[in-house]
């Protein structure tokens, strides 16, 4: 489960909120504590900025590095060699083309599959509802590596160990949460006036659904595909146990080129690797840190 | 309508999982038929259920290391998680300035980034010849311990990865606490930690309980952090499971070790579950 996926479970709503910073407007007393908080506040950055950037920024310089010995700060060479060896590689130029395949079709499966549950679950209340809602997080709550371990011994079975259409499935239940949860509470966030009001008017029901429902939901689905679509392209530990050696994506590719390529050619890689997702993530943001995120996790 | 997900689920997930468990106590017909051709060292029952598998797993001492180091692990992340993400979450909460702002993008930034990448580039952080050693020499402190492929290196990663989501979780927690109540407390002479523990940290706990639970089993099931920044042995059982399945050939054996950690992860669920039901019921009985 990466990062994205792992946040993405949390959305239990579609608030366009930013990340919360506290609006409060606290009576300022100047004394020592405002020092205090604010010395806190530097320490946290300084922190932050070693422990989380520090390691992006020391793999990004190796990317472009001639010769960097130790214990120097920054290379003594700076090169853009690895780069071509990069797109030079036959077998790492297609893994980037399995990646950019495998994504699109996960997510596009996956919208197939989950949105018209997504409608139901929001509109309709069936019997068991709730408990049918909560069993698809069962993707989520296993340990990801023993999941993928036990459907590997059954997908030797099916004849799916090796596929593309094995490696598909794997990829495709790590989205099914976002591919439900998100639509839903996308689609309930709709007032049922709206489409009453429309249905008054004469609409149809398609007609209903297509011009006032789904154009209202859009950005929620949007929202969930492209975390779909993230979380496919950056699946690692599945694909690499059920697509090999046959389907070797990005990320798994990673494996091999961190054990047996030079370290700048993996850190390129890491680069181009990071590009989708820092764009995606950066069309998604400011929904997915919306505020709702406890009250998606609370079992009512 | 809502048919298909549901189906994905139980025939992608409920399904090999019941085989496995099946697989593990020594059934090997049906799905695993496959599976028990290709395998060496399996565990057949040939009437009823062997426990066979279980006791040849648990009694490899090999895997027992994996076993605690995965325990070990597991509890360093969540505790340092959840002391971080608290930390940053009070912080944003009590504070609203240029800083804070710019400590709540940075807290975040991981989840930009794939796993793989954000492992490897640990590890070259904390390697030999990273940043961190390099730092140390120049500050004369040569002796510093390389941390890449050590547990350590591994308890970093996890972190790294697992704070946005403790970050995000707890401020939204926070933040549902009104300013006034926070107010009368300063108000009627409370100072800033006691109304931190009195008034915060009680109003706090669900979403710590959720921080920790989804921490807690997302570092049991993980596999590219500690196999990319990890040591040979003894490593999480996440690596050990994926050599026994691929590189040794005992699908048996590595199916015991998910099952194994199934039961951890089943533990931590159920503090969950008991979390939230308790809190239903303390609203229930206030309100």
């Amino acid at each position: 489960m990466s990062a994205v996926e792992h946040q993405g479970v949390a959305l239990g709503g579609l608030e366009a909120a930013e990340l919360p910073v506290a609006r409060t407007n606290r009576r300022r007393r100047p004394d020592m504590r405002t020092f205090g908080m604010k010395l806190v506040g530097i320490v946290l950055v300084v922190v932050l900025l070693v422990f989380m950037v520090g390691p992006l920024v020391w793999l990004m310089l190796r990317a472009f590095s001639g010769l960097w010995q130790f214990p120097q700060f920054l290379p003594s060479h700076w090169t853009l060699a690895w780069w071509r060896s990069v797109f030079d590689d036959k077998s790492l130029a297609h893994s980037i083309r399995l990646s950019f395949e495998f994504a699109p079709i996960v997510t596009i499966a996956s919208a197939c599959i989950c949105l018209p549950a997504a409608y139901a679950f929001s509109r309709f209340n069936f019997p068991g509802r709730r408990v049918l809602l909560v069993s698809l997080f069962a993707t989520n709550a296993f340990p990801k590596i023993g999941l993928y371990i036990s459907m590997a011994g059954v997908f030797y079975s099916l004849n799916l160990m090796g596929t593309f259409l094995g490696v598909v499935i794997v990829q495709l239940i790590g989205t099914i949460v976002f591919m439900t949860w998100i639509p839903t509470a996308a689609f309930s966030a709709i007032p049922r006036s709206l489409e009453e009001a429309a249905r008054d008017v004469g609409a149809g029901p398609l007609r209903v659904f297509f011009r006032v429902t789904f154009p209202l939901a859009a950005p929620g689905i949007l929202v969930a595909m492209i975390l779909s679509f993230l979380v496919a392209f950056d699946e690692a530990q599945g694909t690499f146990l059920v697509g090999i050696p046959n389907y070797i994506t990005m990320p798994t590719e990673m494996y091999t080129l961190v054990l047996n390529y030079p370290e700048q050619a993996a850190a390129v890689f890491s680069i181009l690797l990071a590009i989708p997702s820092v764009v995606l993530m950066s069309f998604a943001r400011k929904h997915v840190m919306g505020g709702k995120l406890a009250e998606g996790f609370q079992i009512r | 309508m809502v048919l298909p997900p549901v189906a994905v689920v139980a025939v992608f997930i409920g399904f090999p999982v019941g085989a496995a468990i099946a697989y593990t106590l020594g059934k090997i017909g049906g799905p695993n038929s496959t599976v028990a051709l290709l395998a060496q060292r399996q565990h057949v029952a040939h009437h009823g259920v062997t426990l066979g598998a279980y006791r040849e797993v648990l009694g490899n001492t090999h895997v027992r290391g994996d076993l605690w180091a995965t325990i070990w692990v597991t509890l360093v992340t969540v505790a340092c998680v959840v002391l971080l993400s608290w930390s940053i979450a009070l912080y944003l909460r009590l504070s609203n300035t240029w800083i804070s702002r710019v400590v709540s993008a940075l807290s975040v930034i991981p989840l930009f980034i794939p796993v793989v990448i954000a492992s490897y580039a640990i590890l070259t952080f904390y390697a030999a010849t990273g940043f961190i050693k390099t730092l140390a020499y120049h500050v004369g402190w040569q002796s510093f311990p390389t941390l890449g492929y050590t547990l350590t290196a591994v308890v970093i990663g996890e972190i790294w990865v697992n704070v946005p989501f403790g970050v995000l979780m707890m401020s939204s927690g926070l933040n549902s606490v009104p300013n006034a109540l926070i107010e009368a407390a300063r108000d009627s002479g409370a100072s800033l930690p006691r109304t931190v523990r009195s008034v915060l940290l009680p109003m706090n706990v669900i979403p710590t309980v959720i921080v920790a639970t989804f921490t807690g089993i997302y570092v049991l099931g993980s596999f590219t952090v500690p196999y990319l920044t990890g040591p040979t042995a003894p490593n999480l059982m996440g690596v050990s499971m994926q050599q026994f399945f691929g590189s040794f050939n005992q699908p048996q054996q590595a199916e015991v070790m998910a099952m194994i950690v199934f039961v951890l992860a089943a533990g931590i669920g159920t503090i969950y579950v008991w979390a939230n039901v308790r809190a239903t019921k303390r609203a229930s009985s206030t309100t």
